[in-house]
């Protein structure tokens, strides 16, 4: 079997122009699942079960159904309904964050719930409200052990964006798949997105720990 | 210390439930998606297919079915094989075969020289164009003035090539998708202008969709004739007992009977021997 080299650089600013959407897709995706997320973890503490009940909802159905399924409603039937028109970026981004905010929302309110009872308690004897309890105490300290869990995320939400080539979203793997079944070739295509792919989470994690060791205190 | 064991055990005991799991999944959904012919004595083929194409090969329940199901069956029959077919999808199909761990392809692949380098191809079984799928109120017309318009093709398929020599390889105006179902939703919920595909896809789904008010737009010009093969391994010696066996049926009516069935029509067996 011979490797074609020459077909990947012929791929090469497919791949690159993939690259970047891929990047752009995630990064958007994380922010917004990130936003999202911390809203619906703080939902789902609220102590009041009716208030709570729709976060509960959200979380189920989103975690629930596998995210193949999410993009191909939401390509198809959400993002038509509002515009008139499919847009694969768009319902891309829309899938991605909502999915992750799911995630997400579980990893904070994990986190928020694993400090310790008495800084709270410390903090309202103190005289702070619970608003500014949660944001000056609670939050930061539990934003530091949601680093790791949040990383995996991340790191998932990246590599899922490939999903997106089913619905004709321009990404990494879309322009592997059109390189493969042009040539009928399944090495060349897939291990240089495989090699993308893994080159950006290996980014992604550097930056993560940076940022790990940055807030660490002790 | 016995928390701890207890909870190896519960993972362990978990772990293989998972994997026996596995494997009986694997076994009902092979069993599911085959479907073995009994009959003749003859050797099993392994056929694969992309079962993703009404009209020419499609899942009706678990079992593939349609025009080329029939044809295979019939062809094998008289050459004396049995048949096991599989769903693999439309891309693996090139490396299963290529690789030789199948032995004949099915999937209404149209036969073009740049396929030729690396299969060999029957003769010719079936007539085809590629034509133009819009909206009723879609003044598309021809080919050239698909340019500056979104098409959705299927990837990989004689309509993504003709649609990119119009108007450019890879251009940012074609969408693919894995599979004309795929890209027919895209144009019905906008996203595309036109659906480029294989005359009877097109045709079928308007058929059998009229609600959906779609049109089909032929174009002769831009989008020429073409032929589907089977299509088997380089230098496979089940080529030429094969082109016998569509030849006989050809000339003692099967073909024209399982034609008929499918598309309501004659078949143009002479345009089809003619390019043998």
């Amino acid at each position: 079997m011979s490797f074609r080299w020459d077909i990947i650089f012929e791929y090469a600013p497919f791949l690159l122009k993939g690259t970047l959407l891929t990047i752009g897709l995630s990064v958007s995706s994380i922010l917004i699942g990130t936003f999202l997320g911390l809203l619906i973890g703080l939902g789902k503490i609220i102590r009041n079960k009716v208030l709570a009940f729709p976060f509960y909802c959200y979380v189920t159905v989103f975690r629930g159904t596998p995210l193949l399924v999410q993009i191909f409603l939401i390509h198809f039937g959400v993002v038509p309904f509002f515009t008139g028109e499919t847009n694969a970026v768009a319902a891309g981004v829309i899938a991605l964050s909502l999915n992750a905010a799911a995630y997400i929302a579980e990893i904070f309110r994990a986190g928020i719930q694993s400090i310790d009872k008495g800084q709270t308690e410390g903090s309202r004897s103190l005289g702070m409200t619970h608003a500014q309890t949660m944001i000056h105490v609670v939050l930061p300290q539990a934003f530091k052990r949601m680093i790791p869990p949040l990383g995996n995320e991340f790191i998932v939400l990246l590599k899922d964006s490939s999903l997106l080539c089913v619905i004709a979203a321009p990404e990494l793997m879309y322009w592997g798949k059109a390189m493969g079944s042009q040539y009928f070739k399944v090495w060349e295509p897939y291990l240089a997105c495989a090699f993308i792919y893994l080159f950006l989470t290996l980014i992604l994690s550097f930056v993560l720990n940076r940022l790990e060791r940055r807030l660490k205190t002790e | 210390m016995k928390k701890v064991s207890f909870l190896m055990f519960a993972m362990i005991a978990s772990l293989l439930l998972v994997m026996t799991g596995c494997g009986k999944d694997k076994e009902v959904s092979t069993t599911g998606k085959e479907s073995k012919e009994e009959g003749s004595d003859g050797k099993t083929l392994r056929i694969v297919t992309d079962a993703n194409y009404a009209p020419f090969e499609f899942l009706e329940g678990d079992k593939i079915v349609g025009f080329d199901v029939d044809f295979i069956k019939a062809v094998a029959k008289e050459a004396g094989y049995d048949v096991k077919l599989e769903s693999v999808g439309w891309d693996p199909i090139f490396v299963e075969i290529e690789s030789k761990r199948a032995d004949v392809a099915i999937s209404a692949i149209t036969v073009n020289d740049e396929r030729r380098q690396t299969y060999d191809f029957s003769v010719p079984y079936f007539l085809s164009t590629n034509k133009i799928l819009v909206p009723e109120k879609s003044d598309i017309k021809s080919g050239n003035e698909l340019k500056g318009k979104v098409i959705a093709v299927q990837t990989g398929t004689t309509g993504q090539e003709a649609v990119e020599k119009l108007i450019g390889k890879n251009h940012k105006d074609i969408k693919k998708f894995e599979n004309n179902n795929l890209a027919i939703q895209e144009l019905l919920q906008g996203g595309a202008a036109a659906v480029v595909a294989d005359n009877t896809v097109v045709e079928e789904y308007v058929k059998n969709n009229p609600d959906q008010k779609l049109k089909v737009v032929e174009d002769s010009k831009s989008f020429n004739e073409e032929f589907y093969g089977l299509m088997f391994p380089k230098g496979s010696e089940l080529k030429s007992e094969f082109d016998k066996a569509v030849n006989a049926i050809y000339e003692n009516g099967k073909y024209a009977e399982i034609y008929k069935e499918w598309f309501g029509t004659d078949p143009d067996i002479e345009t089809l021997k003619a390019q043998q």
